[in-house]
């Protein structure tokens, strides 16, 4: 399994790449981390032109916190977001999903903005970066441009990333330091593309418990109410997927058995995934809702007083 | 029969160091100077005429030596010969030329100055085909006016056999109780890590026909040998096959393909090195495939658990082609031949059948037929054992034949040599902690955790010789091999095995039986891979032969060695050979050990004629030369029991912990027996719970990546505990029996029977993906029909 | 444009492997692991998949465990790669290697390069795993012979003849 024939350019910035994909950008393929791409290339299902590879633009590889944002170039290996640590001070949801990403061994090569750009409708970050509401910095010849998730990922494997544009830089709102949050997915095997996959963030209703809390017995205090509750869901449509009135339904309200099991049942009525030889669509449906319980409850626990 | 010193030892292997240092040779590391490299272009469709082969773009193609497509090379197309009743045969071109029959058929072959440029080349080559309905599956195969895949078999059925013994009908029908199902078992890809290669080479200068040497990463070196010769036109005398290092093999890389036809034929066409090298692709598409049966089964018991009769109706998907040696009646066969297992069958009636289809062929992948003849019975006995109310390891002791019981004709023809069934029951059982483990079910049942606990027991055939597979029909399989010892001037001695090892450790274990046989240290044993120019003709390695086959011939060269060692030694000392000791690296008198030889000096006497040297009337040289013939079969048994928790919502199934007792007689080299029941019981994990080959109506393979047929990581294994017990068999040197096919019968049927039991449901089809569990869960359907 | 980024069918890519300075000239499209094997002799590495999945080809590059057969030749430029035929030191070989035949956590020996580069970087970053980030860390690398058992057990023992060798770390 050898790749087809093409050409091949190292550009060392921004500029030099922008040049070659108002050159070739039609026939060419950006190469990141290769994870996605190589196999592609290696099978002959891509054959570009051109191949374009961005490893050498250093400038494309940082992580900056700034204004209650964490920027994190495309470039950023994945293996380095999972141990930055400003990425777990502030993005505690990313550095967990990485975790479920592949292999160490693609991890260390694969990229943040790869993984985005090539938006494989089973892949964690998506999902991640939908719940969290980043936004997408695309560099073309005209300038840049920023856009939210909703109109980044358009459908199966393509974003709104244009022939001779890239993707630059993909910024996150800080999490809140009171914000719950989990990921949960059921793969095959460990390490391979979710069947189904959930991401969950939650804040506490009624502000945050202050440590030892518990400890008041006695004080009637109820369980635990929620607000702000967001579910991304992968694995199950062309892009990240978000239920509205799943979300509607649980704000304001506390995490009962009840609850739970409304919420799963309307995820599970809400979604129309795909069946292929991994899993039906039935499997799927199910057990969106049976992780959208899971998530949700861990994201409750992980519910932090201020210290 | 001295004691072998070296039997039992876990030595450590001498083939490591060189592969831990990436200095193993596999045949893609192989290069001769002017090699080319070849790309097969390969059918797109699953049935279809061939029109047209239009080359000439490809042929003009830089870097591209040659194109070869329909009859451009003289090969014969490959068809193994059977003898006996209910077999329809067809041969399988080495180039399609007229019909292609299952996706991926080679139609055409590109040869290229690399794999790059012959893959590009490949793309240019325009093939015409005018498609043809398509039967993908047995039920499309056996409809009636069902499109016959070639037109000399007829019905789409390349095997039947029925073979009723007892008076099963009675039987059925005056039975306490009957437990019924429809078990299916998926296709399977053997995936080793290394896929197939060959590279020949043609010397038209050696001998009156020219000389064509052949390095392939097969199991079989002489059945290709033979096959090469034979479609090719050639005396076998004309190939030579070397077996270099080997990356797995389990079964499919004792097959003849197309391929292997294909790359000789280019090397003699063009008078240059050739190289194939299979890319995964090609490896999970068109090495031949596995299992893929349906079997309608039911068993009739007695009020006191005990079976009166076993049925069963056979159906396995036998692909396109039957393949070179074993042919299509491989599979069917081995299912119903062992399942009725290690217990009294007093009747036995099964129909079995091939079915041809669109699809690629199927051939022998480890356990074979055996490991679904186990999944039906041990589901069965699981199943009679809920009817009746007995515990399904009560219901095995009260059928297992008994240890004085051998020989055992078993009610399929088979003759059990020796076993201790109910013990290895037991030892597994006591491993396990069995009564405390269903004491933690229980406790954890009561948390909703759905916690189900599996047992199975069975036999296996291993190290069968000719009488079996003369029995069975297979004339291409000759069921002895052999083995070569030499021993050169400077004491250097020098093994060779017609049975090459894939990873079996056969350069220390062979290493280890020779020089416990002889006195010698194994570090000063050398085995090497089997050169058909080197060993005398064999079967190879499959079918859990090596240590009986080829370890048998061993044996037996090793004692001609020694007692032509023996009588030089004692010439040269004066002695009696009676007071001539082979110990410690010499030979030497009884009693007074300074007065002895070294290896080294006894060869070089040896190689000299004359009062200093040879005896008279010895023929000089140290060598020895043996062929061994085992017995029909000799029977290996297990029993494994397996903890499994199901997660209700998600179907996923975590194995809790896996006990295994094997019982392969003597071990030679406990260390490598315990790797091999290791990855046994990875690849049944894989089989029972992960695999599948899964083709659509067209015929199409959707599972062929990595991606998509998912072999188990580290993550997906239990922590597993072995335990063993050493029954001899009476009938082979030694008592040895093979075993490597072992954990991989036994596992499926395991941990479908853990699985059921963690559902109260049936878990009658493989493999048992999250998806099924669910439906199953949901499924209102009763564990099994049961008359009782 | 420059010319010095203008698309090149072949290129000449400069890198250590091994600590030694090598310079291979090759189709652009050529991968790391057909340059490391063909151009450079060096088949320790093998072509398990050609997609990514099975770990074979797994070299170090930089320090870091990367597949092979998911780079192009051309991207080594500049770095410092390692394969196994890098690991032993002369006669000796590797503690990790030792461990591996002390073990019995190889059969047929096509996978084993891809786990010892893979345990190469684990066990600098991981000294004293537990089984659990053994499994985690290996997950990543396909056997089709061994059912890993050994293998783990390999790891285990080669991190305590690490941790042996350096008993800072």
């Amino acid at each position: 399994m050898k790749p087809a024939p093409f050409d091949y350019a190292a550009p060392e910035s921004v500029e030099e790449t922008l040049a070659l994909l108002a050159e070739y950008g039609a026939d060419a393929k950006l190469l990141a981390g290769g994870q996605s791409l190589m196999p592609l290339l290696n099978m002959r299902l891509a054959r570009p032109a051109v191949i374009i590879d961005l490893n050498r633009v250093a400038a494309l590889d940082y992580v900056k916190a700034t204004d209650g944002e964490v920027r994190i170039g495309a470039l950023v290996r994945q293996r380095a977001a999972e141990r930055s640590p400003v990425v777990a001070q502030h993005l505690p949801l990313v550095s967990d999903a990485l975790q479920w990403v592949g292999h160490p061994q693609i991890r260390n090569r694969g990229t943040i903005g790869g993984s985005l750009a090539h938006a494989d409708p089973s892949a964690e970050l998506p999902a991640v970066a939908a719940i969290l509401g980043a936004s997408f910095v695309v560099a073309g010849s005209d300038g840049e441009r920023t856009l939210a998730s909703e109109d980044f990922f358009q459908g199966y494997l393509s974003t709104a990333i244009g022939a001779t544009e890239v993707l630059t830089e993909v910024r996150f709102p800080a999490m809140a330091a009171d914000q719950g949050w989990a990921f949960v997915e059921v793969a095959r095997r460990h390490g391979d593309f979710a069947l189904v996959g959930v991401a969950a963030v939650v804040h506490a209703a009624d502000g945050p418990r202050p440590a030892g809390s518990e400890a008041h017995a006695g004080r009637a205090r109820g369980p635990l109410r929620l607000r702000d509750v967001r579910l991304a869901f992968t694995g199950v449509g062309p892009t990240p997927v978000r239920i509205a009135e799943a979300e509607a339904a649980l704000e304001g309200r506390a995490l009962d058995d009840r609850v739970l099991t409304d919420v799963a049942r309307l995820v599970s009525d809400r979604l129309e995934p795909e069946s292929d030889i991994q899993a039906s669509a039935a499997y799927r449906k199910h057990v969106a809702g049976v992780l959208a319980r899971r998530a949700l409850t861990a994201a409750a626990l992980r519910v932090r007083g201020r210290s | 029969m001295n004691r072998n010193p070296q039997v039992g030892r876990p030595l450590r292997r001498k083939e490591d160091p060189r592969l831990l240092r990436g200095q193993g040779q596999y045949v893609h590391d192989l290069r001769l100077p002017g090699m080319l490299h070849l790309a097969f272009v390969r059918s797109p469709h699953a049935h279809a005429r061939v029109r047209r082969v239009d080359a000439a773009q490809a042929r003009r193609a830089a870097g591209v030596e040659a194109v070869f497509a329909g009859s451009d090379l003289p090969t014969l197309p490959i068809e193994p010969q059977f003898a006996g009743e209910g077999y329809h045969s067809a041969g399988w071109p080495a180039l399609a030329h007229e019909w292609v029959r299952f996706v991926g058929e080679p139609v055409a072959v590109v040869v290229a100055r690399d794999r790059y440029v012959a893959e590009d080349a490949a793309d240019l080559v325009e093939v015409d085909y005018d498609p043809l309905p398509v039967v993908a599956s047995v039920e499309a195969a056996l409809r009636a006016g069902a499109s016959l895949v070639h037109d000399q078999v007829p019905g789409n059925v390349f095997f039947r056999r029925d073979h009723t013994q007892g008076d099963v009908a009675q039987a059925f029908s005056r039975a306490h109780a009957v437990v019924r199902a429809v078990f299916r078992h998926q296709r399977l890809a053997g995936a080793p890590m290394e896929g197939r290669g060959t590279t020949a080479a043609w010397d038209p200068r050696g001998g009156a026909h020219g000389r064509l040497t052949v390095w392939a990463s097969t199991q079989t070196p002489h059945s290709l040998q033979t096959g090469l010769a034979r479609f090719l036109s050639l005396p076998e005398s004309a190939v030579r096959v070397v077996v270099p290092d080997t990356g797995g093999g389990f079964g499919p890389k004792m097959h003849l393909y197309p391929e292997d036809v294909v790359t000789a034929a280019v090397a003699r066409a063009l008078g240059r090195p050739a190289q194939w090298v299979e890319d995964r692709r090609e490896n999970l598409g068109t090495m031949t495939q596995a299992r893929e049966q349906v079997i309608d089964a039911a068993l009739a018991v007695a009020a006191n658990g005990r079976i009166l009769a076993l049925r069963a109706d056979v159906t396995c998907d036998s692909g396109a082609y039957s393949v070179f040696p074993l042919t299509a009646v491989l599979e069917p066969m081995g299912t119903v031949q062992i399942m009725p297992g290690p217990y009294r069958v007093p009747g036995y009636a099964y129909t079995t059948r091939a079915v041809v289809t669109n699809k690629c062929p199927v051939g022998a992948y480890r356990g074979v037929g055996m490991t679904v003849g186990v999944f039906v019975m041990e589901r069965l006995m699981d199943k009679a054992a809920a009817a009746i109310g007995l515990d399904p390891a009560e219901m095995r002791r009260r059928n297992f034949i008994g240890a004085g019981e051998f020989p055992y004709a078993a009610a399929s023809g088979l003759v059990y040599d020796s076993g201790r069934f109910g013990e290895t029951l037991a030892t597994a059982l006591d491993a396990f902690d069995y009564p405390g483990a269903r004491r933690e079910q229980v406790r954890r049942r009561a948390e909703g955790r759905l916690i189900g606990i599996g047992v199975c027991a069975f036999v296996e055939y291993t190290g069968m010789g000719s009488k079996t597979f003369a029995r069975r029909g297979m004339l291409e399989a000759r069921g002895y091999d052999s083995a070569a010892i030499t021993v050169d001037r400077t004491g250097g001695v020098r093994v060779s095995v017609s049975c090459p090892s894939q990873g079996q450790g056969h350069e220390t274990v062979f290493a280890q039986l020779a020089a416990g046989e002889l006195g010698l240290d194994p570090a000063a044993v050398l085995v090497v891979q089997p050169d058909t120019d080197a060993v005398p003709m064999g079967s190879g390695t499959f079918a859990s032969r090596a240590i009986v086959a080829g370890g048998g011939a061993l044996m037996h060269a090793a004692a001609a060695l020694k007692t032509k060692a023996v009588a030089v030694a004692a010439h040269l000392l004066e002695a009696s050979v009676d007071d001539v000791v082979v110990a410690d690296g010499r030979l030497f008198i009884r009693g007074t050990p300074e007065r002895g030889l070294t290896w080294g000096e006894v060869a070089r006497a040896a190689h000299t004629p004359g009062p200093v040297g040879l005896p008279v009337g010895m023929d000089p040289g140290l060598d020895a030369a043996s062929t061994y013939d085992p017995p029909p079969a000799v029977f290996g048994n297990g029993a494994h029991v397996a903890m499994v928790e199901v997660d209700r919502d998600t179907g996923v199934v975590s194995v809790l912990r896996y006990v295994i007792a094997e019982d392969c007689g003597p071990m030679l080299n406990p260390m490598i027996v315990e790797g091999q029941t290791h990855g046994g019981l990875a690849q049944g994990l894989g089989e029972a719970l992960h695999e599948e080959v899964i083709y659509d109506e067209a015929g199409q393979l959707l599972t062929a990546t990595f991606m998509d047929y998912l072999l188990p990581t580290a993550k997906e294994m239990p922590p597993v505990r072995i335990v063993h017990l050493e029954t001899p068999s009476p009938h082979t040197a030694r008592g040895f029996k093979g075993m490597g096919e072992s954990a991989t019968i036994g596992s499926p049927a395991c941990v479908a029977n853990a699985v059921s039991d963690a559902l109260g449901r049936a878990a009658d089809t493989l493999p048992m993906t999250p998806g099924r569990i669910l439906q199953w869960m949901h499924d209102e359907r009763p564990a099994a029909e049961v008359k009782a | 444009m420059s010319k010095a980024t203008a698309p090149v069918s072949e290129r000449t890519a400069a890198f250590t492997v091994n600590g030694k300075q090598v310079q291979v000239t090759v189709p652009v499209r050529k991968t790391l692991a057909d340059a490391l094997r063909e151009d450079l002799g060096l088949t320790g590495t093998h072509l398990g998949c050609e997609h990514g999945v099975c770990g074979a080809c797994t070299i170090l590059m930089d320090g870091q465990a990367v597949r092979s057969c998911l780079l192009l030749a051309v991207q080594a430029d500049g770095h410092d790669l390692k394969t196994v035929e890098g690991m032993a030191d002369g006669d000796r070989l590797h503690p990790i290697q030792e461990a591996f035949w002390e073990a019995h956590g190889l059969q047929c020996g096509f996978c084993t390069p891809g786990f010892l580069m893979t345990i190469s970087e684990f066990l600098a970053e991981n000294p004293k795993p537990t089984e659990d980030e053994i499994r985690e860390a290996i997950a990543g690398n396909l056997c089709r012979c061994t059912g890993y058992v050994n293998i783990i057990k390999a790891v285990q023992i080669a991190a305590e003849k690490l941790s042996a060798s350096h008993p800072d770390t």
